[in-house]
């Protein structure tokens, strides 16, 4: 697999450059705007119990059959499983990646993943608030300016230390591209740019994207959002512990 | 637990042959004891230029190129090429880097590349172990020096974000520790390593805390050597 194909899986993990988006061939519709609009609701939501096996699958059972599980409603997330280790496993669709990724609307992303407990407090509520009021119909402009309206009320919470999500899930569908899937971990740092961790240079282990936009030219109030960064290191089993492709 | 001692239970956890480590027999002198004292400080010095290409091996050309390399000198580690990046490569020894019964094991020699987090952090505590080290100071007397520098907050707390890129092919860890396998390691000031999730059943992710340095270490493997070749 080569490390083109690696950052294209990565797209529906919220990882990925731009120009790398801009070069690739896409595999329907406009290779810019794959996904232009809202698909009907539906074809965002899955039978419950399937989303809770998925969510779980996100990491190894001794994390999360103890984690509490959310699912995602015609309004939003719920709580289906209340947990007890203040982990929370939860399967993210298109919308929570950059607001100008291309995939945004992809109604196929299915991102199993398990937050810590310092990420399921700080992050977590944002995807809840973005969720809720895309759902609702806000356009993306309005769900930008509420979000910068909560966190300057302090309603959505700062980042806190420490935080790490668990993406090992082997059924997740990530994006349209390459295999569609890779085992990985994420880790969410207030830092401004790749170099705090060496990230996104030849041979480094470690991919970083900006966590609110790609490249800002269509949304430029996201310029004055908190730097938030995600960190990703690429692990070499699924869940399960059965080894995954090298990449 | 003492850093060395969580060092060699984060390696051993990778290829979970801790077992095997501790039924191992031992070559070289007593068995317990087979580094019982600090060799002649010439078997700890490296050729310069040969210390600066293990040094910068830790991590990808592409990141150690514009770093700082320290280089072990006679009373401590001493900058040998100024650096651009903020980060630090150095290659540790035996007393900051091994288990205790190769302590004094002249052939460690462990190559690291620090962000600038950790160099401002974590990496302060090594250079004052080896400063002790070279001054004749024990590993208990370094031990307590160390601890107590944390206490007085001479040394500073790890810094949000401090990590290292270990990912050389050279390194060498002690006669009692399996090769390694290519690992990042994250810095914390004294935290639950349940918080990641390290050393559950599956998990990728292996943790340790040191209570009297109120320092926890998480590792995590990857997949590729700093040269990009195959690591598994």
């Amino acid at each position: 697999m080569t490390r083109n194909q690696i950052h294209s899986i990565f797209l529906g993990a919220f990882v990925l450059v731009a120009a790398l988006i801009a070069t690739r061939p896409a595999a329907a519709q406009d290779p810019k705007q794959p996904y232009p609009t809202m698909a009907p609701v539906e074809q965002y939501l899955m039978d419950r119990d399937a989303e809770i096996a998925l969510a779980r699958s996100a990491a190894p059972d001794a994390i999360s059959h103890d984690a509490s599980v959310i699912v995602l409603t015609r309004h939003g997330y719920e709580i289906a499983v209340q947990g007890k280790n203040g982990w929370v496993c939860w399967v993210g669709r298109g919308w929570m990646a950059m607001f100008d990724h291309p995939e945004f609307w992809n109604p196929k992303i299915r991102a199993a993943d398990c937050l810590n407990p310092a990420a399921a407090r700080s992050v977590l509520p944002h995807a809840y608030k973005r969720t809720e009021l895309l759902l609702a119909g806000h356009s993306k402009p309005e769900v930008i300016a509420a979000i910068k309206a909560a966190i300057e009320k302090k309603e959505l919470p700062a980042l806190e230390p420490g935080t790490v999500s668990y993406m090992m899930s082997k059924d997740s569908y990530l994006t349209d591209y390459g295999g569609h899937n890779g085992p990985h971990l994420m880790f969410y740092e207030t830092a401004k740019d790749d170099a705090a961790w060496g990230a996104n240079l030849t041979n480094s282990p470690v991919l970083s994207v900006n966590y609110w936009y790609i490249s800002a030219q269509s949304y430029p109030q996201l310029k004055s959002f908190p730097p938030l960064s995600v960190f990703l290191v690429v692990v070499d089993k699924w869940s399960d512990g059965t080894p995954a492709p090298s990449m | 637990m003492t850093r060395n001692q969580i060092r060699i239970t984060l390696l051993s956890g990778f290829a979970l042959v801790a077992a095997l480590i501790a039924s191992r027999p031992v070559a070289a002198q007593d068995a317990k004891q087979p580094y019982p004292n600090r060799a002649p400080i010439e078997q700890y010095l490296m050729d310069r230029d040969a210390e600066i290409a293990l040094a910068r091996s830790a991590a990808p050309d592409s990141s150690s190129r514009d770093a700082e390399v320290l280089v072990l000198g006679r009373h401590g580690f001493e900058t040998a090429v100024k650096g651009k990046n903020g980060f630090v490569c150095t290659v540790e020894r035996s007393w900051t880097s091994a288990p205790d019964s190769d302590f004094w094991n002249p052939k460690v020699r462990v190559p690291e590349f620090l962000n600038a987090a950790a160099a401002r952090s974590y990496l302060r505590r090594n250079l004052k172990r080896t400063d002790l080290i070279l001054a004749g100071r024990t590993k208990a007397q370094v031990d307590e020096a160390i601890v107590a520098a944390v206490d007085k907050k001479e040394l500073p707390a790890m810094e949000p974000g401090a990590m290292c890129y270990m990912m050389s092919k050279q390194g060498y860890g002690g006669d009692s520790v399996a090769p390694w396998p290519s690992h990042l390691m994250f810095y914390f000031s004294q935290t639950d390593p349940g918080t990641w999730g390290a050393d559950l059943p599956g998990s990728p992710i292996f943790g340790m805390s040191d209570t009297r340095e109120h320092l926890t270490e998480f590792v995590i493997a990857v997949q590729r050597w700093s040269d990009g070749t195959e690591a598994r």
